[in-house]
């Protein structure tokens, strides 16, 4: 066998092309760098932009761990955390989606996202747990043409802004003297209602004076006009006036975090721009009362030259026109005029005045406003010093004017002035001195001693045992005194007077009918007959006995006598007598005598009822007198009864001797004498009434 | 075999005019085409094949970086998600004292791709040239990396098992990162590398310089 042949293996094709030798395995490393490639530009792309935030402390902050969010969306990482060059601050250096950071603009702002409680409430609890974010804050750029991010660098904030860039709103800045009102994310209000916040205050650079950025919500801002003033509605309010003692207090959280308000004090503002700068007033009335302290940039300047001392007139001094604010004192001076070759000293003051006030237009150029200043002017207006207020010893410069036919006055509008005129203004201080002076000097110390003693004095009357005892002695007396009127006895008496009367006026006409005369006459007559008889029988007798013309004559005596007795005149006085105890009975006074006393003590007792019921002292001796009132009326009433007593008794009395002269036992008699008896008996008890009465008063009220 | 190895008369098949069969190593006449004893096709070797060894070679390393550059995992607990590549995964188990387990992933997951690839580019590069390895060590060396490259997947399987395993929403959770496909990938194309190797080429080579010598 032979060796075997190596095998022919040079075999050689035609030359194959480097590129048709090529396996196709090299797509898969070519395929495999595409997707690495792929993957590489894709994590670079997320990886976004690097930026730089400087933060003053990087408290929380952790690389790698802490997000960049923006609208509470993650769009960037912290990535590291190094300290600027002068280790004066910290240096987050974060990266940032780059969608976002084209829209990142200059003025972004950076906060970190800590959990915070604070009088506004809690924010940022989610930290707690997650740790803490930074929060950015931008308005995001719109216009495309310079998408690129402006810088990478950017600032942050030590606290989270009050007003996150994009709220929509105008920011405006407050000025105010103090920053006691201000503090920062107070609340501001507008008719009650929170439509923005104030940011942290900060001095003015001259240091005299506080101004706070504040932002008003949008629609809100609408209202925001040049007319729009702000005032501190922070803490509490506490006024003392007329109407009381006034305690207000805007809202809970403005006495914790103080506030403002604002409101448009008048018609026509414009809107304001941007930072626009407001002063903060006190309180709301001050910013009203302010509407044109604050003049508008084209107010026009004028002098007024004042003979008087402008003492009390100061910078800043109101200028009224007619009572309204027009303007204000801008500066004084003191210049020398030069009147007919002598020179005086003159006080001029430069008064600056808002056309606004006169209702022109603000934009009035100062020629016009001047020209209409000057019209008036040589109309007759004229400039006076006032006194601000009554207890003020501030001045105010007031412009009048003069009724027509005043001297003219000219005006020019180079070097405006503003005639002066005397005032009255020393006459009202003095006035005001004197009434102040008079009031000074009331005795009013004295009146209230006074009065401090007769209250002590009262006290102690009304303190007083006895005093507390009279209305109950008082209540019972007017208790006995009733009975004793409202006892039968009592209310019969003037019907047993008059029944009296009434027999007394019977006997009376009995008497007159029974022709008493006419038989006295007759009788008289035939006595005279008889002794006449007689007197014959005693001439026939002659001398049978010598005392018989004596007998004669005193028989004759005695006719004559009786003829001379004024009888008819007695019977006529008799009956006037009875007429006039008639009257006496029968008038209303008598009649009503117990009704009244019955009032009397009814309204005494009423008045006791009251006294008790309101004890005051005061209604006590109301009663009293009426009390008294009535115990005089009650003795007025007994006075006139001794008077008819007596009369009655004086009439019985005549009436009895008259009878009792005539007849012996006739029936007539008797009967007469006896109801004269009972007459005179009934008026010495109506005596005995009246003296106990006269004597004792009071006996009448106690029923005895 | 070390005789062998050493023994500069012993003859090759490529040297005989004889092509082996791939798959069970029978030696054939070269106009043979299929094998009789496996019946698979028998083709000389083709040393264009190292074409596409150096060409997945390649597409493993390239997948390579980004195993290596990008994120493991992904673990995300109490909301805060913290990423580790394959090497801070390593430094943070020593951090924690886990020696162990570091030393195997540092192993399987840095060395021996390492190592493979370095071994795959020494023996492509020394097929056609002469060196002083001998064809018995280096065709030894081919053996280990073929038998050795699967266990690079190690981490990959841990990274899968984890990632099922640990998906507790907020609590907890662990997700793959870009660079669990990678290395997996990466894994798998110095597999299909070493694969391509023709291991004949080996011996084809030193024959030649046999023939030469």
């Amino acid at each position: 066998m032979a060796e075997p042949q190596p095998a022919q293996m040079k075999v050689e094709g035609p030359k194959r092309s480097f590129w048709r030798n090529l396996s196709l395995a090299w797509l898969v490393p070519i395929g495999a760098l595409a997707v690495t490639l792929g993957v590489a530009w894709q994590s670079y792309n997320e990886r976004g932009t690097l930026i730089e935030i400087r933060f003053e402390n990087a408290a929380g902050v952790v690389p790698e761990e802490t997000t960049i969010r923006y609208r509470d969306v993650t769009v960037g990482m912290v990535e590291k955390i190094e300290f600027s060059s002068d280790l004066s601050s910290v240096v987050v250096t974060a990266s940032i989606d780059d969608l976002v950071a084209e829209g990142l603009t200059r003025d972004a702002q950076f906060w970190v996202v800590r959990p915070e409680v604070s009088a506004s409430g809690i924010s940022g609890l989610s930290t707690v747990l997650s740790g803490v974010y930074i929060e950015a804050g931008f308005v995001p750029q719109t216009d495309t043409g310079t998408s690129a991010a402006e810088s990478t660098t950017f600032e942050g904030l030590d606290t989270p802004p009050l007003v996150k860039p994009g709220m929509k709103g105008t920011r405006i800045v407050l000025r105010a003297a103090t920053g006691t009102q201000l503090s920062a994310g107070a609340p501001i209000f507008h008719q009650g209602i929170e439509v923005g916040r104030i940011e942290t205050p900060r001095l003015i650079d001259s240091g005299n004076g506080v101004i706070a950025d504040a932002f008003i919500d949008a629609p809100y801002d609408k209202r925001l006009t040049t007319a729009t003033r702000f005032w501190d509605t922070s803490g509490f309010n506490v006024s003392f006036g007329a109407a009381g003692f006034n305690f207000s207090v805007e809202s809970l959280s403005t006495l914790i975090r103080g506030g403002v308000a604002f409101g448009t004090v008048f018609s026509g503002g414009e809107p304001v721009p941007s930072r626009y700068v407001f002063d903060l007033f006190d309180d709301s009335e001050a910013a009203r009362d302010s509407v044109y302290s604050d003049l508008t940039d084209n107010a026009v300047t004028l002098t007024i030259a004042f003979d008087q001392s402008v003492s009390g007139l100061t910078v800043g001094s109101p200028v009224t026109f007619s009572g309204l604010k027009i303007g204000q004192v801008q500066a004084l001076g003191a210049f020398i005029d030069d009147v007919d070759g002598e020179q005086e000293v003159k006080l001029r003051a430069s008064v600056s005045i808002d056309p606004r006030a006169f209702g022109l237009d603000p934009d009035t150029p100062q020629e016009d406003t001047l020209g209409f200043l000057g019209d008036k002017v040589r109309d007759g207006l004229r400039a006076r010093l006032a006194s601000e207020g009554l207890f003020s010893t501030g001045l105010m410069i007031e412009l009048i004017e003069l009724p027509i036919g005043q001297p003219t006055a000219s005006f020019d509008p180079d070097d405006p002035q503003i005639p002066s005129v005397e005032s009255n203004i020393d006459d009202l201080t003095t006035t005001a001195q004197g009434v102040l002076t008079r009031i000074d000097n009331l005795p009013i110390e004295e009146m209230i001693e006074q009065i401090t003693a007769t209250l002590g004095s009262i006290e102690r009357l009304v303190g007083n045992e006895e005093m507390q005892q009279v209305p109950g002695s008082v209540n019972g007396l007017l208790t006995d005194a009733r009975g004793l009127i409202g006892s039968e006895g009592f209310q019969t008496l003037p019907d047993e007077l008059s029944a009296t009367v009434g027999e007394l006026r019977t006997i009376a006409e009995d008497l007159r009918t029974a022709d008493l005369v006419g038989t006295l006459t007759r009788a008289l007559d035939s006595a005279a007959n008889a002794a006449d008889t007689v007197n014959a029988m005693a001439g026939d007798l002659e001398g049978a006995a010598s005392e018989i013309p004596g007998l004669v004559a005193e028989a004759r005596a005695l006719v004559k006598k009786a003829n001379t007795l004024p009888l008819e005149a007695f019977v006529n006085r008799a009956s006037d007598l009875l007429d006039s105890a008639d009257r006496l009975i029968d008038s209303e006074d008598a009649r009503a005598l117990p009704g009244a006393l019955t009032r009397a003590f009814d309204e005494a007792q009423r008045a006791l009822a009251e006294l008790r019921q309101g004890g005051v002292v005061e209604n006590a001796n109301a009663t009293l007198a009426s009390a008294r009132d009535a115990a005089a009326a009650i003795e007025e009433a007994a006075q006139t009864l001794p008077a008819l007593s007596r009369r009655i008794g004086s009439l019985v009395g005549q009436a009895e001797t008259t009878i009792g002269g005539y007849a012996d036992n006739s029936e007539f008699n008797r009967e007469t004498v006896s109801a004269l008896r009972e007459v005179r008996e009934a008026a010495e008890a109506l005596t005995k009434l009246a003296r106990q009465i006269e004597r004792n008063p009071n006996s009448l009220l106690f029923g005895r | 075999m070390e005789n062998a190895g050493r023994a500069p008369q012993v003859l090759t098949a490529h040297a005989a005019g004889l092509v082996g069969c791939v798959q069970c190593g029978r030696v054939h006449r070269p106009d043979v085409m299929y094998c009789d004893r496996c019946g698979a096709v028998v083709t000389p070797p083709d040393p264009s094949s190292l074409q596409r060894v150096w060409a997945w070679l390649l597409a493993g390393l390239i997948v390579y970086i980004p195993a290596n550059v990008f994120p493991m995992l992904r673990t995300s607990i109490l909301g805060q998600t913290t990423d580790s590549t394959i090497y801070g995964g390593v430094v943070d188990l020593v951090h924690h004292g886990s020696y162990g387990i570091a030393a195997i992933v540092f192993v399987a997951s840095i060395i021996i791709p390492c190592a493979k690839f370095v071994a795959i580019i020494f023996l492509a590069l020394t097929v056609q040239r002469r060196v002083r390895i001998s064809t018995h060590a280096r065709h030894k060396l081919y053996e280990v990396v073929e038998f050795i490259g699967r266990w690079s997947m190690i981490d990959v399987f841990v990274v899968a098992i984890l990632s099922s395993l640990v998906q507790l929403d907020f609590a907890a959770s662990i997700n793959p990162g870009i660079a669990a496909v990678s290395f997996a990938l990466s894994v798998a194309f110095t597999m299909i590398s070493a694969e391509s190797f023709d291991s004949r080429l080996i011996w084809n080579a030193d024959g030649e310089d046999y023939n030469n010598g």
